[in-house]
């Protein structure tokens, strides 16, 4: 299952678009932008390739439309949400007859059996092992994404602008339809922006084999039907020009999401309280609702002929999950053409309070529990470097590579018998290469 | 008894923000360059989201890897299943 965004920012909503206001001060034109991202986790994990076209068609009066689209390919191996074990472990899940990534043996031990009886028509099992002492990994990960989000914005008067978006986003196994709303209003003598930004959200999650019940036990027998959610959202944003050099961005977004939020493929460990060693695997349970809070800053300075890029974001939500962002950026001209933009990012995240290793044999089960290390206790840095080359009037070519690092705690003090020895949180590592081409129209 | 409490610190804490919003606002107002100085803003480099291709990259891979989402932008049009 894949995982997807499609950008709705508060700039691209509102008066940015339109080329008044604190958020843009140039006439708006008519431009495209492209590129293509490749992006590897190392260790066999997540590859993707997704091409991305985001085209803005100004028309007179300042009306203008926006067309993104986007394609994601993704394959490899995915976590599943168990620990490693001294022990080889087996795992079965559901799996499609036809054109599925399944049927290989690129990765080593999976193979696709019969399906069990009281299967639905055109379902078979997946089976695939894991070594021991290794991190449970799925091999058959595979997936393709489409979007396509359609914008529209205008003039209300001389000084507020309106717009609307909408999103579609497919793969096979979830589906995902927004649309959004916002207005901006400009005060000062247009160096100041207030934003009010609304999206609404509905999303259908439709997994291979069904959705599992919660805390049942992991086979690849048929399961529930497809889980749906919804989430609303609100921004609040101040866009403001401090003087010549410094222009600012406060967001303040608040979201509410219901419904279906599990991994359908996600499970979590039950192990021996006193060896550690696993006993059968279960899946994983989240709240189904989940309130939301962010505050953003964004900071652009001109200073000699470099541009300085500075964000800050804190989030936290009724999950108990919080975290801290900060990322610094530097554009600097090596020629009248040329510049070099380095990056740096440092991302630091409490554990959600359901979030568990794994779960013990002798115990009660709490409500909820994910062994989704997304939702637990990290630290991630993010390295990263641009080369960008104008190559004519509003034309511009570019090679941004970037390396992802994220680690938690990988020896819980904690840990029970020979999980003691394991490593329960592999470090994540990925490279990330984007080609650019943006010119005007 | 405590719910009264509660009320009022919400009470307070919603005046307070109120206050803070309206000076905000009103300061906003004495700040700012005069439309003849914008010409460093009018260009594509100082705009806040000047390559929405890239940002959109970074945060879909954000928004896969990590628990939190937002702030910039609107988060969603996936599941972030892996």
């Amino acid at each position: 299952m894949a995982r997807g965004k499609l950008q709705a920012t508060l700039a691209g909503l509102a008066a940015g678009l339109l080329g008044n206001g604190a958020q843009a001060a140039d006439p708006a034109v008519s431009h495209v932008d492209t590129g293509i991202l490749f992006y590897q986790e190392l260790g066999g994990r997540v590859q993707a390739i997704e091409p991305e076209l985001n085209g803005t068609l100004v028309f007179p009066d300042q009306h203008i439309l926006t067309l993104g689209i986007v394609s994601d390919t993704l394959t490899g191996a995915s976590p599943n949400g168990a620990v490693p074990s001294s022990k080889s472990q087996t795992f079965v899940t559901p799996a499609k007859p036809q054109g599925s990534s399944s049927v290989t043996s690129a990765s080593g031990g999976t193979v696709v059996l019969p399906p069990p009886s009281g299967s639905g028509p055109g379902l078979l099992v997946r089976q695939y092992k894991v070594a021991p002492g290794a991190t449970p990994l799925d091999p058959g990960f595979s997936d393709q994404r489409y979007a396509v989000n359609l914008g529209w914005a205008q003039p209300i008067d001389e000084s507020r602008t309106a717009s609307v978006s909408g999103t579609y986003s497919t793969e096979h196994d979830y589906r995902s339809i927004s649309g959004s709303a916002s207005i901006a209003q400009d005060l000062n003598s247009k160096n100041t922006t207030l934003n009010l930004a609304v999206n609404f959200e509905s999303d259908l999650s439709q997994p291979i084999g069904g959705t599992p019940t919660p805390f049942t036990q992991m086979s690849g027998q048929l399961k529930g039907p497809n889980g749906s959610r919804t989430e609303s959202d609100v921004v609040l944003g101040l866009t403001q020009i401090v003087n010549r050099y410094w222009i600012l961005q406060l967001n303040y977004q608040y979201g509410y999401s219901n419904g279906y939020q599990n991994d359908p493929y996600r499970i979590i460990s039950v192990v021996d309280p006193v060896s550690g060693n696993p006993m059968s695997y279960l899946y994983e349970n989240r709240p189904k609702t989940r309130m939301k809070q962010s505050v953003y800053l964004e900071n652009k300075i001109h200073i000699d002929d470099d541009i300085v890029d500075v964000s800050a974001r804190y989030y936290r939500d009724s999950w108990g999950l919080s975290s801290t962002t900060l990322e610094v950026s530097d554009r600097s001209a090596l020629t009248r053409d040329l510049y070099f933009e380095p990056l740096v990012r440092w991302y630091r995240q409490s554990a959600a309070s359901f979030y568990r290793d794994y779960l013990v044999a002798n115990q009660s089960l709490p409500q909820y529990a994910s062994s989704d290390t997304r939702l637990g206790s990290f630290d991630a840095f993010t390295f990263g470097a641009k080369f960008g080359l104008a190559v004519g009037e509003g034309s511009e070519i570019s090679l941004r590579g970037e390396y992802y690092v994220q680690s938690g705690n990988q020896h819980p003090s904690n840990a029970i018998g020979q999980l003691a020895h394991q490593n329960l949180f592999p470090t994540l590592s990925a490279v990330g290469l984007m080609l650019g081409y943006s010119f005007d129209l | 008894m405590t719910n009264r409490f509660s009320a009022c610190l919400r009470l307070r804490a919603s005046g307070v923000a109120l206050f803070l919003a309206t000076g905000l606002i009103a300061g906003c107002d004495a700040i700012g360059p005069q439309p003849w100085d914008r010409d460093l803003m009018a260009q594509q480099r100082m705009q806040l989201n000047p390559y929405p291709v890239e940002a959109a990259a970074d945060d879909h891979i954000y928004f896969s890897k990590e628990g939190s989402s937002g702030g910039r932008a609107f988060a969603g049009g996936g599941c972030g299943c892996n």
